[in-house]
């Protein structure tokens, strides 16, 4: 866990991309994203986790194709790596594992 | 089509400037999804707010893990350098108010100005560029060959356009109107109000070429009837109230060339304030080829020709081609036809001899030249005060070197300052430009906005470029110290230093006096059309035009006007007394044949003008009733007389054309025809007993009542027209409406560039006495006299500012007579105009420095002597 570190923006990034699949490029995830949160984001915000998270190996890219509306520039397609899906599960372990350790009134509460 | 495009496409430059900061292998794919997302929100969003937002995403784009590699390592380290510098800055700013200060307001006031004159070149600049088709309209102009001379024309012949469309396959499509002379303006009567109106005769396919953009109506068809009218939005508004009410409505149209009632077909939106062709409504051409044959023949020229070329057209090609165009049409080689860029003649208008000798874009360049000299003043006032303060900063670099700062890191310092700076400077220039814009219209007559979104990129390099030229001799200056010898209290090259700050105080100065030397020209030309005896009388003249009446009753109101207690005189004659270019050709003497094809100077007066105007008789008589004048009868002006060498001129009878006679009945003094950019040429007066233009004396001292009295006689005969009066005198400034403007933008102008190069004068006397403080004080208790002190201090300056003069009054010579070039009859350029634009700087220069140096002069040295 400890090398690992994933930002708590950089986790909801991540899992848009593995929920997105093939779509996954910066527009889409941008647009996924701020459908799911409510709330609007920047290019640059969800661009740099993106580029964090690939330095970090959680990510890998390749070029997809270009479109008329991007004038002609090429998309970035994004896909998890094994690794990365694995840290996910951990951490969703880990999380499940305090939820249930925590007393009961502050889960009503929610 | 392809100007909408680049309209929405998202602007380009963010990305110049980005593309040195973002990491290269994240470009594109940034730049697609900015741009996915602009085009995204045009379709919720307007055009702005797409731009704002994808402004503020490219922004925002700035972050560390987007932004290049090697810049990583390093990354921290200069972010915190340019925190500190900012911090630097603004902790010299508090600590040197003073020339924080007069950096500022001298900045401010040198952007204000520059970006005022800007936004005012912009505008010239789009003038009668908004059509669509701008880059292929072009308007068909003539050469037209008289013996001396060869004219050039904008109007040409009715027929041009079509016959072109139909002989070159250049031509895409042909708009023709009528040209200035044929302009339908009258009275617009609907539901029995009157309405006066301007228009035009425009073909059919007007409205389809051209971008006046139609609200209501098919541009195919609103101009296919010879019934329909097509209003503009204002005057349908006055009329109808709402621009749906009027479509379909008759109403009835009385102008000079026709009685009619027209069918409203269409609104178009009212041309813009950047439009040379303002009309308030357009009907078909036919009704003046109906009214007047010549408006499609040959050999009248009518019309006002505009075609668009295809695309990739080699205008200069075309130009060949259609040279000889007219030759075979009306049987001679007078004609050279050629076309210009419709939005091009707004700027280059002015031919001589067939050639472009430019027209208003003198103007437009002469205004950038000040807007980039002042700019330069106010720069110049920024690195004097800078280096000035070096000794202050003498030891902050020597530190700071000491430590292992970098020469780059320094000057990268001290840009970050200058660029602080001016974009402070920009700020309040801003406001400053907002504040002054109303001013400013109501100065060039212009109706400019300032939309600073718009303007944004450009005022962005402009304070940039002004931060790096105003810093970057400071900066290179003061970084190359060498440290040891700063840290012990040397101060290496100050003479140096000295000589190249004196420089561009001296430069500063120049440029003030030649300004000031400018101003006073214009002035004094200005006065002198003034004051020039033009060989007339121009005051207590009033004049008016009678419209829409025929000749009899035309003449019964002139009667009647002779009667009104309060007028003098008063006469009538075809075309304003003041318009200057009336002419016509034909006559000539044996002694000179040649005059037959001479272009005479030729007002159409009728009875009584020339008593009325005042103008000196010489010889025989004028025109007058009792002997029944009539067409066949001329008078001359001493300059004809010469000019076709008449012995007795009184009485002789010239020849006119090919077979026919002119009598002369008399000769009057040479008088100034128009405004004094023309030279007096050879005059033909031509008798029209019907002209319209109605010109009358006043008895002085009740003015008020006999314009009134004949208010209500106007009245009487004109139900329809209102009484629109003007005084000769007005109409006659009126001529030099474009030298006032220069002249009022100048004195401006000047103003401010002499107030920035004194405040930085100021600023250097303060810094002078300052730093001599000490030497002051021990010359004092040695004995020096304040008057010694005074002189000492000022001396040098004196020196630089006489320097200047020797440098601008040459210059401003050569200006100042270049700029005369334009009038035919100018004022001597005497030596007083250079002695008291040099008088009137050492003044100012004295004046600004005169505290300063007063109260260095009268510091107690023992108070200055005290501190260490």
């Amino acid at each position: 866990m400890k090398k690992t570190k994933l930002g708590e923006f950089e986790e909801l990034v991540l899992m848009t991309v593995i929920v997105l699949q093939e779509e996954a490029f910066g527009v889409e995830i941008k647009r996924e994203l701020e459908n799911r949160l409510n709330e609007s984001l920047s290019v640059g915000s969800v661009q740099s986790a993106l580029k964090r998270m690939e330095e970090k190996g959680f990510l890998t890219s390749e070029w997809g194709e270009a479109t008329q509306k991007r004038g002609g520039k090429r998309k970035r397609i994004y896909s998890a790596t094994p690794y990365a899906e694995q840290v996910l599960r951990e951490m969703k372990d880990i999380r499940t594992q305090l939820w249930e350790a925590m007393p009961i009134p502050v889960s009503s509460n929610s | 089509m392809k100007k909408k495009d680049s309209h929405i496409n998202p602007p380009q430059w963010p990305w110049k400037i980005l593309k040195w900061f973002l990491n290269k292998d994240y470009l594109e794919e940034l730049q697609g999804d900015l741009e996915e997302i602009y085009f995204d929100e045009l379709e919720h969003y307007s055009e702005s707010k797409a731009k704002r937002r994808y402004l503020v995403g490219a922004l925002k784009l700035l972050r560390p893990s987007l932004t290049k590699k090697y810049f990583k390592s390093q990354k921290l380290n200069h972010i915190a350098m340019l925190q500190h510098n900012i911090s630097i800055a603004f902790r010299g700013f508090r600590r040197h108010k003073i020339s924080f200060i007069i950096n500022l307001i001298g900045l401010s006031s040198g952007l204000a100005a520059s970006i005022l004159i800007l936004l005012w070149v912009n505008d010239e600049r789009s003038v009668d560029a908004f059509h669509e088709k701008d880059s292929q309209l072009y308007q068909v102009m003539t050469h037209f060959q008289l013996t001396d001379q060869l004219v050039t024309w904008d109007y040409t012949s009715g027929r041009m356009g079509e016959s072109m469309l139909e002989d070159f396959p250049e031509v895409e499509e042909a708009v023709r109107i009528g040209n200035g002379t044929f302009k339908p303006s009258g009275v617009i009567t609907y539901d029995n109000a009157n309405y006066e109106t301007k228009g035009i005769f425009a073909s059919n396919n007007f409205f389809e070429v051209l971008s006046y953009d139609l609200i209501l109506g098919d541009s195919k068809d609103v101009l296919n009837g010879k019934t329909g009218i097509v209003l503009s939005e204002t005057n349908a508004m006055r009329i109808f109230g709402t621009n749906e009410a009027a479509i379909g409505k008759t109403l009835e149209l009385d102008t000079r060339f026709f009685n009619k009632e027209l069918v409203v077909t269409g609104v178009y939106q009212s041309p813009p304030t950047n439009a040379t062709l303002q009309f308030d409504f357009a009907v078909n051409y036919q009704l003046l080829i109906d009214r007047d044959r010549w408006a499609n023949e040959w050999n009248g020229g009518y019309a006002e020709n505009y075609i668009v070329l295809k695309e990739g057209t080699d205008v200069k090609a075309f130009n060949e081609k259609i040279a000889n165009y007219m030759d075979d049409k009306v049987n001679n080689e007078k004609f050279t036809v050629f076309v210009q860029k419709y939005s091009d003649y707004y700027l280059n208008g002015k031919y001589e001899s067939g050639q472009l000798v430019g027209g208003r874009i003198a103007s437009v360049k002469l205004f950038t030249l000040v807007a980039i000299l002042i700019l330069v003043i106010a720069c110049i006032n920024f690195m004097n005060l800078s280096t000035a303060q070096a000794s202050k900063k003498m030891k902050e670099i020597g530190v700071k070197k000491a430590i292992g700062a970098q020469k780059s890191a320094l000057i990268f310092q001290f840009l970050t300052e200058s660029i602080i700076i001016s974009f402070l400077a920009l700020g309040v220039s801003l406001l400053m430009v907002n504040l002054l814009l109303p001013q400013f219209n109501l100065l060039t007559s212009k109706s400019i906005t300032f939309n600073l979104i718009d303007q944004l990129r450009r005022l962005t390099l402009l304070s940039v470029a002004v931060g790096i030229i105003a810093g970057s001799y400071p900066a290179f200056y003061l970084s190359g110290f060498r440290p040891i010898q700063v840290l012990k209290g040397k101060f290496s090259n100050i003479k140096g230093e000295e000589f190249i700050r004196k420089g561009l105080v001296i430069l500063q100065f120049s440029l003030s006096i030649i300004f000031m030397i400018g101003v006073i020209v214009i002035n004094q030309q200005i006065e002198f059309t003034q004051k020039q005896n033009l060989g007339y009388d121009r005051n207590h003249i009033v004049t008016f035009e009678s419209k829409g009446l025929d000749t009899e009753k035309l003449l019964a109101f002139v009667a009647e006007l002779k009667e009104i207690p309060g007028i003098e005189s008063a006469g009538n004659m075809a075309g304003a007394f003041l318009w200057g270019d009336d002419s016509g050709s034909g006559y000539w003497t044996p002694e000179n044949p040649e005059g037959r094809n001479h272009l005479y100077k030729s007002p159409k007066m009728g009875y009584n003008v020339i008593e009325t105007m005042g103008l000196e008789l010489i010889e025989g008589r004028t025109f007058d009733k009792k002997f029944n004048d009539n067409e066949n009868r001329i008078i001359l002006n001493e300059a004809a007389v010469k000019y076709l060498g008449l012995e007795n001129p009184a009485g002789t009878i010239i020849n006119y054309g090919a077979s026919n006679n002119r009598e002369v009945i008399g000769v009057v003094a040479d008088f100034q025809y128009g405004s004094m950019h023309q030279a007096i040429e050879p005059m033909v007066i031509r008798f029209r007993e019907w002209g319209r233009e109605c010109i009358v004396k006043l008895v002085p001292g009740a003015e008020i009542e006999t314009l009134e009295r004949i208010e209500t006689l106007y009245e009487e005969f004109h139900p329809k027209y209102a009484f629109e009066a003007s005084y000769l005198n007005d109409d006659y400034l009126a001529l030099y409406d474009a030298e006032q403007k220069e002249s009022v933008l100048s004195n401006y102008m000047a103003g401010v560039a002499i107030i920035i190069s004194c405040l930085g004068l100021f600023g250097l006397a303060a810094f002078t006495a300052e730093r001599r403080t000490k030497e002051i004080g021990i010359r004092k208790i040695l004995g020096a006299s304040q008057q010694t002190i005074i002189s000492l201090l000022s001396g040098s300056f004196t020196k630089t500012v006489l320097i200047s003069c020797l440098i601008a009054i040459p210059l401003g010579y050569i200006f100042a007579e270049e700029w005369l070039q334009n009038f035919a009859y100018a004022i001597e350029l005497s030596w007083w105009i250079f002695a008291l634009a040099g008088i009137s700087c050492l003044l100012i220069a004295w004046l600004t420095m005169g505290v300063q140096v007063i109260k260095a002069a009268k510091l107690n040295p023992v108070e200055s002597l005290r501190a260490e």
